[in-house]
């Protein structure tokens, strides 16, 4: 029960940090049609932004600088690189972004070296807030779910009851439509951009203390955010975050389950046939729990291209 | 830097065909760029460290030692590809570390090539790749294993943390899912007879591809182990100690990678009371092992970390084995400088280390060692160190050949 | 005879003397950049005609070599397929499991079919090392060419022979396949595929029929490389294969037949000289993309077009000096911005660092061959006097061709 209960935890905590990350590409994808493969770029720059101003700020306000300055760059990254490129179609917008994350990471290499960097969480939130059997539940991963969850409670309130809100959300809809209407889309776009990479930046900033920061960082997250972004729904925020606790729980709780097909076939009698077949069918789901993912978004893809909160265009 | 030695090649080409005099050409075929250039960077700082020593000390039959320097960009094709390059450059000694993979695939290069090219083979040192099928399905007499590997890791392990009475009596094993991951695996289950324990869970897991070992950890904890022991490496033994700390769990971690730059300094205290079955410990060296180290800091301006060491020990056994070698019209032959290599041995401050002739595998001693607060030298600019616990020697580490290696001497 | 025709012809020839005239190891590195040509043509057919970017194209590929490797195992040495039909197997490989993918990706169009296709490599990617009889664990499966047809293709020469057949004959097919009606009717798909089914044709089965046949010929270049390298490995399923392949594509231009292999060519030959000259290429790499994208949308083969309307607009006389100025321009400009790169890049690595830190100052580099003060004007005016005197030229360039074009 113990473990069951700390998978689902971990799982849902997983899920958050990864609803952090992706909530900013949802929201980009699905107003301008980018896919936009640096935004895991600007989860690792707000990571290593933090840590440069850890020293000089200390930690709260060096997350909070590093979210604007990650902000800034996404901003920036969009007047100038995204918007000239944007009328030549899908495919240069996207090896742009391609190009600029490699830009952002070997910049990031040259500047800070291979290795990992020093960027912990300071003494003060490091600590177990809660013992479940014989194992403790970090503060620190609590405070980073909270954290996620505030900043999904603002995006919501955000795009549903303020103004700028639905701009924004027309704007994904019918761009030229809220252009006729007089509204600067192109400042929105800007606008958009800027937040969604705002947030990868928080995420970063938060999460880089807990887990590692290298220069790697972008890659070991971003192809996940993808997943979780096609499986949710362009463009839908609920979509993201239902998509990620999914995901977040379906890797947790899948490294405890030790079965396989095989085992599976065994309850219809099938069990000596699969064992001697091998292959796919002995894979314990343990060691495929980083694979699932990527299996549950061609199902999406197939059954319900739209994603599961998503809407049909 | 490297345009200049390349482009001292030509001319070194045509000016030694005029003379006669080949020098010498080692080609370092490592990962110097994308995600896992870290380890590959450092393998080059040592072998640079000693081939710049090689040349001090007069180089080979009256000429300088060429060191060529080639990216092998991460993968086993792009390590064929620049294969090829120094095969035409003129390299005959390759040295690579950083990857089993690429291991595997130079090894079975360097064989097709010398079967297809009798009289200009090319020897392979393998400088840190550790997978056990090296010296096993595929060992060649071309290849010269000089890194230890995860048999002889986990025995100095097991044995290290048997003595300083850290190893409980339910163990973890944790390790990633491929070779070297499998062969710890297989190695922790077979010392636990020696060690006094019980292997309570094995499980495998993804390379370098889990962010969260959240999971694994309440595995763990569930299991009631009181010790973990993995072969992990970078962000995968990173993560896992990290969250290892964050749950409370009170086992002590048995390990081979933990001295990668950045693991310490990461970790921070959580790393305290960890154990590690490494190469080079300048502490354990005596005066002779301050002497490496600080020879080592006055040209680099630090003390060697991580597998520098054990590089600058491989080139030193390939000094050794070139000195016996004479030259055969101005040229290196290389079956004769290999079965030089084959009786190579050296001093180095850990212990006596020697070239076993059956299999191409060193034996070499290891140190096991603990991270404190009260070692001598301190890493990653923190005031934590690696005090070591004790030195196995060569003989004492050593395990028996493989049934496995079937290897075809030239005539 | 056209020039286009003897400009083919004699591209053909020196392709095909090519042995004669290069070292060992630039052959090899043509042996590596005829494969990428060859990927990138079969890619450019399904991105570029029939507008379907796929983001997962290293499957097919690398479907192709693991079948080609498993038959240079079976048949080793038995004679049923000699070694340079070999091609054959890939072929086949990459046609089957083409049309299965197809199948499925195809039901869906635009981003959706994009992240199938993603899907289905990163799928294959993260099975693959599970599957060790199939694909060999991290260090691959590893076979020898056997002797053939009186060859024994031990030599780099031979080899490049083989695949320079090959891919020469794929490139045919594939030009043959887009002046039948079945190639013209993928260009359909690009442009309305609405209109296309109500003029009564099966866009579901044209799609995968160009699916089909872009894996197809994935799967020959996946086994040319198998023939090469006499090994596969499942690294061959990564995301950076797939993304390499449409990058070459979009940065040759897919408009033009030869636009992919040209920019695949010149790409990996970027990579195979650059990754050896310095430790920041990667960094030079994604500059190169992100320029190409924003200045260059069409592509390299747009710039030869570009170059002709502009010395058509301007005239014979003025246009050359001005697109001279113009790339003096662009040349000072990457100089400097390469001198930068590398200073920071040495100034910045842990090694200095730790020398820096011992010797109390700042020691010298070593750079191009020589030594440089760390800090100081006589190293830093260099970049920043190359960057400034190119930027200055630049927009030079740019006021004189707009006022030649408002005189024109």
């Amino acid at each position: 029960m113990d473990t069951l209960l700390f998978g689902l935890l971990n799982g849902l905590i997983y899920g958050l940090l990864l609803f952090m990350v992706s909530a900013g590409l949802t929201l980009i994808f699905g107003m301008m049609g980018v896919l936009n493969f640096a935004h895991a770029s600007f989860y690792m720059l707000g990571a290593y932004f933090a840590y440069t101003l850890q020293g000089l700020l200390g930690f709260g306000p060096a997350v909070v600088a590093a979210t604007l300055l990650a902000g800034g760059v996404g901003a920036l990254v969009e007047r100038f690189f995204l918007r000239r490129v944007h009328h030549h179609g899908h495919a240069h917008e996207l090896l742009l972004t391609f190009g600029l994350s490699f830009i952002v990471a070997e910049t990031i290499k040259l500047l800070f070296g291979n290795f990992p960097v020093d960027y912990h969480v300071p003494a003060s939130l490091d600590g177990p807030a809660f013992t479940l059997g014989s194992q403790q539940y970090p503060t620190y991963r609590l405070l980073m779910g909270a954290v996620a969850l505030a900043m999904f409670g603002l995006l919501y309130l955000l795009l549903t009851r303020t103004r700028v809100g639905i701009i924004v959300r027309s704007a994904i809809y019918k761009p030229r439509m809220v252009e006729a209407l007089g509204h600067n889309v192109q400042l929105v776009f800007m606008g958009v951009f800027g937040v969604g990479a705002a947030l990868a930046g928080l995420a970063g900033a938060i999460a880089g203390a807990f887990y590692t920061t290298s220069p790697n960082m972008a890659l070991e997250v971003g192809v996940m955010v993808f997943v979780v972004v096609v499986v949710g729904g362009l463009g839908s925020l609920g979509g993201a975050m239902l998509a990620s606790l999914l995901i977040g729980v379906i890797t947790s709780l899948a490294v405890s389950v030790d079965r396989s097909l095989a085992d599976a076939l065994t309850l219809v009698g099938a069990g000596a046939w699969a064992e001697s077949v091998g292959g796919l069918l002995t894979l314990k789901l343990s060691s495929l729990a980083a694979t699932l993912p990527f299996a549950l978004m061609l199902l999406v893809l197939l059954v319900r291209p739209q994603g599961l909160l998503g809407d049909k265009t | 830097m490297n345009s200049l030695r390349l482009a001292a090649l030509p001319a070194a080409l045509l000016i030694s065909t005029a003379a006669q005099a080949a020098p010498v050409k080692i080609g370092l075929l490592e990962t110097l760029s994308g995600p896992q250039a870290s380890t590959g960077q450092t393998f080059r700082a040592g072998v640079r460290y000693a081939v710049d020593k090689i040349n001090a000390a007069g180089g080979w039959n009256g000429e300088p030692v060429q060191l060529v320097e080639y990216d092998n960009q991460g993968g086993p094709a792009g390590a064929s590809d620049k294969l090829k390059a120094a095969i035409a450059d003129g390299v005959q000694l390759v040295v690579q570390g950083a990857s089993s993979a690429i291991a595997g695939q130079i090894t079975e290069d360097v064989r097709k090539h010398n079967l297809r090219n009798p009289g200009k083979e090319i020897v392979f040192i393998n400088v840190g790749a550790e997978a056990l099928e090296l010296t096993g399905e595929k060992c060649n007499f071309h290849h010269f294993r000089i890194t230890g590997n995860a048999q002889v890791r986990t025995k100095a392990l097991v044995q290290g943390m048997k003595q300083a009475k850290a190893l409980g009596s339910k163990v973890y094993a944790i390790n990633q899912n491929y070779s070297w991951g499998q062969d710890m695996e297989k190695a922790i289950v077979d010392n636990a007879a020696a060690g006094g324990y019980q292997v309570v869970e094995k499980r495998l897991h993804d390379v370098n591809k889990i962010q969260d070992f959240a999971p694994y950890v309440a595995k763990i904890v569930a299991s009631g182990a009181d010790t973990v022991m993995t072969g992990n490496w970078s962000n995968d033994l990173l993560l896992m100690m990290k969250a290892a700390k964050a749950a409370g769990l009170k086992a002590d971690f048995g390990t081979v990678f933990l001295d990668q730059p950045g693991n310490i300094s990461n970790a921070g205290e959580t790393a305290i009371g960890h154990f590690i079955a490494h190469v080079f410990n300048g502490e354990a060296g005596g005066a002779e092992g301050a002497k490496f180290v600080s020879d080592y800091a006055a040209k680099t301006g630090r003390a060697p970390v991580f597998v520098e060491a054990q590089a600058v020990f491989a080139l030193d056994m390939v000094a050794d084995a070139l000195k016996r070698t004479k030259a055969t019209a101005g040229a290196l032959d290389v079956n004769a400088f290999a079965r030089a290599m084959e009786t190579a041995k050296i001093k180095t401050p850990m212990g006596e280390m020697s070239m076993r002739a059956a299999d191409h595998q060193v034996l070499l001693p290891l140190v096991v060692s603990t991270v404190t607060k009260d070692a001598k030298y301190k890493v990653d600019g923190t005031d934590m160190g690696f005090k070591p616990v004790k030195v196995f020697s060569a003989e004492e580490s050593a395990m028996p050949v493989q049934s496995s290696c079937k290897m075809q001497r030239p005539s | 005879m056209r020039t286009s025709t003897s400009l083919l012809l004699g591209g053909v020839a020196l392709l095909a003397a090519l042995p004669a005239l290069l070292t060992a190891g630039l052959l090899n590195a043509a042996v590596q950049m005829l494969i990428a040509a060859l990927f990138a043509s079969a890619y450019g057919q399904l991105a570029g005609r029939a507008g379907m970017l796929s983001f997962g194209h290293a499957a097919y590929f690398g479907v192709g070599a693991f079948a080609t490797v498993h038959a240079m195992d079976a048949l080793n040495g038995a004679g049923l397929l000699p070694t340079p039909l070999m091609p054959l197997v890939g072929a086949a490989a990459g046609l089957g499991f083409g049309v299965v993918a197809g199948w499925f990706a195809t039901q869906r169009s635009g981003t959706a079919f994009a992240m199938i296709t993603l899907a289905i490599a990163e799928l294959l990617h993260a099975l693959a090392p599970q599957l060790k009889s199939l694909f060999g664990g991290e260090s691959g499966i590893s076979v020898m060419r056997t002797p053939a047809w009186g060859f024994n293709f031990g030599s780099t020469t031979q080899v490049y022979y083989l695949t320079l057949v090959w891919v020469l004959l794929s490139l045919a097919l594939l030009y043959f396949h887009t002046r039948t009606s079945a190639g013209r009717l993928t260009l359909g798909l690009r442009e309305n595929s609405h209109r296309l089914r109500f003029l009564g044709y099966d866009v579901h089965r044209l799609g995968v029929s160009a699916f089909a046949i872009s894996g197809l010929f994935s799967g020959v270049a996946g086994a040319l490389q198998v023939l090469a390298n006499e090994s596969a490995n499942y690294v061959v399923f990564e995301a950076h294969v797939s993304a390499s392949v449409v990058l070459n594509s979009y940065i040759g231009g897919v408009g033009v037949f030869l636009g992919p292999a040209l920019g695949a060519a010149l790409m990996s030959f970027f990579g195979y000289a650059v990754s050896d000259a310095t430790q920041a290429w990667l960094l030079y790499q994604g500059v190169l993309f992100v320029l190409v994208m924003m200045f260059m949308p069409e592509g390299l083969v747009g710039l030869g077009g570009a170059a002709a309307r502009r010395v058509k607009q301007l005239g014979a006389s003025r246009a050359p000096p001005l697109l001279l100025l113009w790339l003096l321009a662009v040349l000072l400009l990457a100089a400097g911005a390469v001198f930068l790169v590398e200073l920071l890049q040495r100034l910045c690595s842990q090694d200095y660092r730790a020398l820096a830190r011992a010797a109390a100052g700042w020691p010298p580099v070593t750079m191009f061959g020589q030594s440089w003060a760390a800090v100081g004007l006589a190293t830093w005016i260099w970049p920043l006097g190359l960057l400034a005197g190119g930027g200055s030229l630049l927009a030079f360039a740019q006021r004189r061709l707009q006022m030649k074009e408002a005189q024109a």
